[in-house]
């Protein structure tokens, strides 16, 4: 403020050019021509010289100075002080204008700033040059009136304010801190709350008895997983048998797909004269929606051991064709022989049919027991064939060679088809022979007869007790019986000797679907006592095979008409009998009651149907006609025996 | 008939752990395995290795006659049966067995499995394929008294007797035995034949005193004319081997470890007098 005081007396002059700085030529060579011309040569001028003038006092140029100042020119100390005064003084002046030049400037920039935040002034020549090369943008600047504070209680303001502002952000971080907290408990009690539910369904799975595991890949909320599917079922269904147990939501468990697939069921049906007659259905267990976990796994793996079982069933029918089996549209045709001895075209049609669908079956159920019996009787061959797979994998295995071992499928349907075709060709000829055997018993012909449909069925209970197959259950080895071969015998003796040791006729009934018999074959083993009726060498086998009933029926009648006419008649009648040809047909020599003349009887027995039937000729050879009687015996009791009538007729 | 082999050892604490493991690896259960075994030693003395090199020393043969075939020495192999025993094959430890005038019988009835076996085993071979290959042959025997016809078949002379107690697995074509061997102590020493009426099994002591169990992984080849089997079998045993990485380490087993050639002993010389 002082120097501010001090300008107020200054007068504002242009300050005097400084003329000894700017020198030209023409100055500098006038100078040196003054110089010359006052003080000599210039080799005269030495410092020296000059201070000493200088002390002298003397000699200033009185040119160099002009204008007003002549009075220091007197007084040469006072002059010079005068002087530096003076210089002093003007630089002064001029550094306090310089000031007052950049005060005035700052001022009317600071107003031009504070002005141009009005967009309609144009302001840009007010700044000094300096402050438009700063470039300050418009109206940055503002200036307001204040109400001035005192510093302590801003002081204290703010501190107040920046503990309000700590206790805000401090409040609002332990509310951020409570919600993320109450939030994470929520969590966790969902979380709590869908594990144990995830986790008591799983166990209760567990507890149901099927088989929990990991599941491989880490897969998301699918920790383990259900294997439902048979251990020992074919590679294609034991892949299939396994479903992930996802959890949903709420921790329930999400029914797979593979498990909430439709079930299916293997369906027989019995179809007569293209009709249905008989449907096997499994007991329908409700919609899919109302199930259980454990229930719905359980149809799962019902279903898959299902499929799996028309699926083997299929593929066994390819090397079946010659048994009159063919697929037509997914259904298996079966053409049986009639069973239970009804002429009826029947067939039986197998396919893979919805567990629930149970639209199909017909009004007529009259063969539902027997579709019911089969289908039974395949799932339990399947179950058997897994036992016996986990069996053979059991045991110690053969060495390696090149050749590799192949496991043919499961005997299913040929089981079905030996069993189908050794009952029919066996029953069959039991029944027939137990016709015959009645028939000859009221031709009072003494036949005892023993028939058994399978050997090994009828010593079963022994031979399972008996068995050195430790390691198989009873079951497996009693279901082993159905792969096998069958063997049924009949044995039935001869009517001509009867007594305590019969020569007896065995015929033995062997079926099987495959080598060597492919089905059913009947080999009828003769006695020894036949040989001699027979004409055969003793050494001969006496053993005949038959591929059908039929024949072996015919055959056995005429073993056994042989046997009537040639032993049991020939016995009764011994010395007078001679039989012509290897018919059965005796002639009978017997004295004629008149003119001595040789009478002779012809008897031929028939066996056919289950009928005997004997017929005696008269073969006279005198008379013309020929005079026959016939009797015929078809198991009607209370007729007279054989021989009498024989007797009655030739006597 | 060869046999690819790995041994593995399972001590006593870890045996049922890796019985169930094994178990469900074979996806099977195990089949608990009870076998005696008798081992028999050629009585006729080897001969002194390389000793038929220089048995003929000298050219003091008679000129013309055609020169022996001098062949390799002959090795002998100890033979040993196998019977298999159930659990009431064995005696009882209370009841006092009175000595029956009994012989050992190896009849079994039509339909059963053979239980005496007279097994050789060969020394392994000797190529590196990361398993021990060994030729074995097995007879089984039907009928008769083994001990008997051992020793009449050609002069044998038992040697010893041991049991073996353990699991048997068959994964695929490898069968996997984890077993441990049983001697009846003590009596070893003094016996010259078999025993008809076995010990009672609660009398018969691990032979391993820790009772640990030895892990037998074993693949069985026909012939080993065919590489691609061979091959196959050996193929199947390694990933036997990683799939057990971890639980059980299979090993190959040292080679003369399982010599089963009777050593030449050489006969003690006679004490040499040195003069005083």
């Amino acid at each position: 403020m002082s120097d501010a005081a001090s300008l107020t007396t200054v007068a504002l002059r242009p300050w005097p050019a400084p003329t000894k700085d700017a020198l030209s030529k023409e100055d500098l060579s006038a100078q040196i021509h003054q110089l010359t011309t006052e003080r000599g040569h210039l080799r005269g001028i030495t410092e020296k010289a000059l201070q000493e003038e200088i002390d002298a006092g003397k000699s200033v140029p009185e040119d160099v100075m002009e204008g007003a100042e002549t009075e220091p020119k007197k007084d040469a100390p006072a002059a010079d002080e005068r002087l530096k005064d003076i210089h002093r003084v003007r630089n002064e002046m001029h550094t306090k204008i310089e000031w007052a030049y950049f005060a005035a400037g700052n001022a009317l920039n600071l107003v031009s700033l504070l002005l141009s935040r009005d967009p309609a002034k144009a302001l840009d020549s007010g700044y000094t040059q300096m402050f438009r090369e700063m470039n300050v943008p418009r109206g940055s600047f503002g200036i307001d009136r204040t109400v001035r504070i005192d510093d302590t209680q801003r002081e204290e303001d703010s501190a107040k304010r920046r503990e309000l502002v700590t206790k805000g952000s401090r409040m609002e971080a332990l509310d951020w801190a409570t919600d993320s907290l109450l939030q994470a408990a929520t969590e966790l009690e969902t979380g709590i709350r869908k594990e144990t539910k995830y986790w008591e369904e799983v166990l209760s799975i567990s507890e149901k008895g099927w088989s929990l595991q990991r599941t491989r890949r880490e897969a998301r909320n699918a920790p383990f997983a259900v294997r439902y599917g048979l251990p020992e079922a074919s590679n294609h269904f034991k892949a299939r048998g396994l479903a992930p147990l996802r959890m949903n939501k709420d921790g329930g468990i999400i029914l797979d797909s593979t498990l909430s697939l439709k079930p299916k069921t293997m369906r027989i049906r019995i179809s007569e004269n293209d009709k249905i007659v008989g449907t096997s259905h499994l007991p329908s267990q409700g919609g899919l929606g109302e199930l259980a976990i454990e229930q719905s796994i359980q149809l799962a793996r019902d279903s898959l051991f299902e499929e799996e079982l028309f699926h083997e069933i299929s593929m066994e029918s390819r090397n079946l064709l010659a048994y009159g089996i063919e697929l037509r549209n997914s259904v298996l045709h079966i053409t049986t022989p009639a069973l239970g001895g009804q002429s009826s075209h029947r067939k039986v049609l197998i396919d893979c049919a919805s567990r629930d669908d149970n639209t199909l079956a017909g009004s007529d159920q009259s063969q539902h027991r027997l579709a019911q019996s089969i289908a039974e009787g395949l799932r339990l061959l399947l179950a058997h064939e897994h036992r016996m797979r986990l069996y053979r994998r059991s045991q110690v295995p053969p060495p390696l060679t090149q050749i590799k071992r192949q496991q043919p499928g499961p005997p299913l349907l040929r089981t079905l088809l030996g069993l189908f075709s050794h009952l029919t060709a066996a029953d069959a000829l039991h029944s027939y022979l137990n016709t015959l055997a009645k028939t000859l018993k009221s031709a009072g012909l003494d036949v005892w007869l023993d028939t058994s449909r399978d050997a090994s069925w009828a010593k079963l209970t022994h031979s399972l007790e008996q068995s050195p197959m430790k390691d198989l259950s009873a079951i497996d080895q009693l279901l082993t019986l159905f792969t096998r071969p069958f063997d049924g015998t009949a044995t039935i003796s001869l009517p001509s000797t009867s007594g305590p040791q019969p020569e007896n006729i065995t015929i033995a009934t062997r079926t099987f679907i495959g080598q060597p018999t492919f089905g059913a074959e009947h080999k009828i083993s003769l006695p020894s006592s036949i040989i001699k009726v027979l004409d055969l060498e003793p050494d001969q086998s006496r053993q005949f095979k038959f591929p059908s009933t039929d024949e072996a029926q015919a055959y056995v009648d005429w073993i056994l008409s042989l046997d009537i006419a040639h032993s049991v008649i020939s016995k009764e009648y011994a010395g007078r009998v001679y039989s012509t040809d290897h018919e059965p047909r005796v002639s009978i020599l017997s004295k004629g009651s008149m003119k001595n003349l040789a009478k002779e009887d012809s008897v031929l027995v028939l066996l056919e149907k289950g009928r005997l039937t004997v017929t005696a000729t008269a073969n006279t050879s005198l008379m013309t006609g020929t005079a026959g009687e016939s009797f015929t015996w078809d198991g009607t009791p209370g007729k007279a025996t054989l021989k009498n009538k024989v007797r009655s007729w030739i006597a | 008939m060869h046999e690819l082999l790995l041994y593995g050892q399972v001590p006593l604490s870890r045996h049922d752990q890796v019985l169930k493991i094994l178990a469900g690896v074979a996806a099977m259960q195990p089949r608990r395995v009870l076998e005696r075994r008798i081992i028999y030693k050629p009585t006729r003395e080897p001969e002194e290795p390389g000793a038929h090199l220089s048995r003929r020393g000298g050219t003091q043969n008679v000129v013309g006659a055609k020169p022996a075939k001098q062949s390799g020495a002959r090795d002998l192999f100890y033979n040993q049966f196998v019977q298999k025993l159930s659990d009431g094959d064995f005696g009882h430890a209370n009841g006092t067995h009175e000595p029956q005038e009994k012989a050992l019988s190896a009849a079994v009835g039509p339909g059963e499995e053979p239980k005496w076996a007279l097994e050789f085993q060969d020394m392994p071979d000797t190529g590196d394929r990361g398993v021990s290959i060994r030729a074995t042959a097995s007879t089984d025997l039907l009928s008769g008294d083994p001990h008997a016809w051992m020793i009449a078949a050609g002069p044998h002379q038992f040697v010893s007797e041991y049991y073996i107690e353990g699991h048997r697995f068959v994964h695929g074509n490898v069968v996997i035995f984890l077993y441990r061997l049983l001697h009846e102590p003590g009596v070893r020493s003094l016996e010259t034949a078999p025993k008809v009426d076995l010990p009672a099994f609660s009398a018969l002591q691990p032979f391993d005193p820790s009772g640990a169990y030895m892990l037998e992984a074993k693949v069985r080849v026909q012939d080993l004319n065919t590489p691609a089997v061979l091959e196959n079998g050996v193929g199947q045993l390694k990933a036997f081997r990683q799939q057990m990485k971890g639980c059980v380490e299979l090993e190959l087993p040292d080679r003369l470890a399982m010599d089963t050639r009777v050593k030449y002993n050489a006969r003690e010389a006679p004490p040499v007098r040195r003069p005083r």
